[in-house]
């Protein structure tokens, strides 16, 4: 009995540990606080107005009690989890700021004055001063200027910046600007979400078609990088992603430690997001679809979806036959979504005017293509490789109307961009923040399109509050001419990733 | 003006007794629809008054801006866009302005997509080594009119080849000579030559991209020079001109 006590004890502690690692509650809570301490489980299901997105955390379930993902590590008492929220699709939706700021009446770490404010300088109790992120989900991103490159060596710009609007104050002054004292430019965007992240960072060809050159090299291990890290590219690796988010968005003064970051590494490898179920369609894995993160936890990243084996979306093409079986509102989607899929790699479009696809890389100006051709990966709908495309959405004429966001001028100082000419007029000149280059002015980084439904406004400036936005967007840029049908089925695929 | 006709070069041998013309154009589009990539491309030269097809350009034209075309006539090659079809042909796009201009399909059918010969392979795909008997060897890229852009599905495609070689021979030295095509021509009524810079720019940029698919440092060694003739290159397609913008990649053993 002496001898057993302890044993008995530990296989009581070990059940309760098993318990809880493996039966999480049915209604977990959205919000993950950081230290909070809960256990990240091996599927997480959180509702959105769609359906259902899964998370996958592959290998089983992982305590995050001192995790470094989890826990605020600097002063301003946020974590990583605080801006990749499971229940977003591990980012983070405007909606998701609006709840937040409404039950802690603003004192959420995630409002801290550095980022999650409009600009520091603002009085920091009030809503408005928030604005940028409660309405269009939106994180201040202050970059030094000029930009230095992977080495850290100062670039000289081809083009110079000046502020021409400016409404929170962040882009002028002695300490905000590119006039200020240390200049800096701010910028206001979407996080991006961190999981399926193999895809991300799949490296498919040597070359980067779009720059002419072969990939970068990391400097660390001397490996090519993806390119599909962050909107600008300012980072090529986890490892300086997450440098670069600790300093900035959780105030970490010090070096993240190389265990800490090997860590968070592990865990965000470790993570799928995908809609698992629709609730006009039902089972998005069911009827021969192949919708949600199973499938994508268990496929080979980085392959380019017109060399096979298998053509982006086509996780739905079982979805074209009529199933009798199915109620009529369930069939009507499910059909729909298999439109939806065709339709993103076979309505053809002309292509106009956007650098990345236009411009340098020989397509032709314009050129006629479907979605698919950008968003070429199988399963996830990035690009297979580095995406830095000029949609329009952040530069004039092409970007709507956005007084809440600054205006600025970039005069070119040798040759004129090949779209805008010598003077372009942006709120986020994108890429060009990096390579200080004026042809990658308004270029932002393609990104996945799994877990659309958790996780809106999109497009990196949160300039489309829904997935209806999005598709209306693009048919406005490039005058698609979708028809009603069309449209509404883009919106269901989207929906159902 | 009429159309430069460029003497044959010694080394497209015999080949072809085919009109090669060079001019300078505003391009025009025709929007056909046979899928992906389909639509024409069009060029007037003015001075002889004849329409061209140049859809098979690996660099195609920006309707905003003039091209200068090099091509050979393909004569017996029926167009699927309206014009004469040259190829191998060449568009370089140049900084003059253009009113931009789309004809419709008209009942052309288009140039139906398919995969370039000239495609690099995913990094899955294993490459061939080479096999010896090795020797010195010499690779040449092919630039557009004072560009220093390698270009997509040409370029990239001999780039590939050459760091396959590279990598299989392990050379005890690498050397990147850039190449700017500086004597002037008349072309279409005007003197065009290249800036000599580019050639500084070419080398330098071919160096890097050979730096980053593994070239030590200290076996590169980086040259330029202006007043190129024309060569043999493989990604000239025969085409004299476009062989003097290039970069020669000699790997010595």
């Amino acid at each position: 009995m002496i001898r057993a006590a302890p044993l008995v004890l530990a296989a009581a502690a070990l059940a309760a540990l098993t318990s809880a690692l493996a039966a999480p509650a049915s209604r977990p809570e959205r919000w993950w606080a950081p230290g909070e301490g809960r256990v990240f489980p091996a599927e997480l299901d959180y509702e959105n107005e769609t359906g259902t997105l899964r998370t996958m955390l592959v290998g089983g379930p992982m305590k995050t009690k001192g995790h470094p993902f989890f826990a605020p590590i600097g002063p301003n008492g946020r974590a990583c989890v605080t801006c990749h929220q499971p229940a977003d699709s591990m980012s983070l939706s405007a909606q998701t700021a609006q709840e937040r700021w409404t039950a802690t009446n603003g004192r959420d770490p995630l409002f801290a004055a550095g980022d999650g404010s409009n600009c520091p300088t603002l009085p920091q109790a009030t809503r408005a001063s928030h604005s940028l992120l409660l309405d269009h989900g939106l994180i201040r991103i202050q970059r030094s200027w000029p930009p230095k490159d992977l080495t850290g060596k100062a670039i000289t710009p081809d083009f110079t910046i000046e502020t021409v609007r400016d409404p929170w104050g962040c882009n002028t002054g002695a300490k905000y600007g590119p006039a200020a004292a240390s200049p800096n430019v701010s910028v206001y965007r979407r996080p991006r979400p961190i999981s399926n992240l193999k895809y991300l960072l799949a490296v498919g060809f040597a070359y980067d078609p779009k720059q002419g050159m072969p990939l970068p090299l990391d400097p660390e291990s001397g490996r090519p990088m993806s390119g599909n890290l962050m909107a600008d590219g300012r980072a090529g690796t986890l490892n300086a992603q997450m440098r670069d988010a600790a300093s900035t968005h959780l105030e970490f003064l010090k070096n993240m430690s190389a265990r800490d970051m090997a860590r968070i590494v592990y865990f965000e490898s470790r993570l799928f997001s995908a809609q698992i179920r629709d609730r006009r369609g039902g089972a998005l894995d069911a009827g021969g679809a192949e919708g949600g993160p199973d499938k994508l936890a268990r496929s080979q990243p980085g392959n380019l979806g017109s060399q096979g084996p298998a053509p982006v979306w086509s996780e739905f093409a079982a979805w074209e036959k009529p199933d009798p079986s199915l109620t009529p509102e369930q069939s009507a989607f499910r059909q729909s979504v298999a439109r939806g899929a065709r339709s993103f790699r076979e309505k053809m479009f002309l292509i106009s005017d956007s650098a990345g696809i236009n411009s340098p890389i020989g397509f032709g100006n314009p050129v006629r293509n479907s979605c698919v051709f950008c968003h070429n990966m199988t399963q996830m709908g990035n690009d297979v490789a580095p995406g830095q495309v000029d949609l329009g959405t952040t530069t004039q004429p092409f970007a709507d109307p956005a007084p809440h966001l600054p205006l600025f001028r970039i005069t070119c100082r040798r040759d004129p961009h090949p779209h805008y000419g010598r003077v372009i007029y942006t709120s986020d000149p994108g890429y060009a923040l990096t390579t200080g280059r004026c042809a990658d002015v308004g270029k932002i980084t393609l990104q996945s399109m799994r877990g659309l439904a958790a996780r809106a406004p999109y497009f990196s400036n949160g300039s489309a509050k829904d997935l209806r936005a999005v598709v209306d967007y693009y048919d406005r840029r490039y005058r698609i001419g979708y028809t009603e049908q069309e449209k509404q089925d883009l919106v269901n695929l989207m929906s159902a990733l | 003006m009429f159309a430069v006709l460029l003497a044959a070069p010694a080394f497209a041998a015999a080949a072809d007794t085919a009109e090669t013309v060079r001019f300078i154009t505003c391009p025009i589009y025709r929007d056909t629809d046979a899928g992906k990539k389909s639509g024409c491309w069009l060029a007037d030269d003015r001075a002889g008054g004849r329409r061209f097809d140049v859809s098979r350009a690996p660099s195609k034209p920006d309707w905003n801006f003039e091209i200068l075309v090099e091509g050979r006539i393909a004569a017996d090659v029926a167009s699927h866009c309206g014009g004469l079809v040259l190829e191998p042909v060449r568009s370089s796009v140049l900084p003059t302005p253009c009113p931009r201009h789309m004809l419709p399909a008209e009942g052309f059918a288009g140039n139906k997509f398919t995969l370039p010969p000239r495609n690099v392979r995913p990094l899955s795909e294993v490459r061939k080594a080479p096999e010896p008997p090795f020797a010195d060897r010499t690779f040449h890229l092919v630039f557009d009119f004072d560009k220093a852009f390698i270009v997509y599905q040409l370029d990239d495609y001999l780039l590939d080849q050459a760091i396959t070689w590279i990598r299989g021979v392990n050379p005890t030295r690498v050397v990147v000579t850039g190449w700017a095509a500086t004597d002037p021509a008349e072309v279409s009524g005007r003197t065009i030559a290249e800036d000599p810079a580019i050639a500084r720019t070419r080398a330098e940029l071919v160096g890097e991209a050979l730096r980053r698919l593994g070239v030590p440092d200290e076996k590169l060694e980086l040259r330029w020079k202006t007043s190129a003739q024309p060569v043999a290159a493989e990604g000239a397609d025969g085409l004299a001109e476009p062989s003097r913008r290039r970069v020669d990649i000699e790997v010595k053993l």
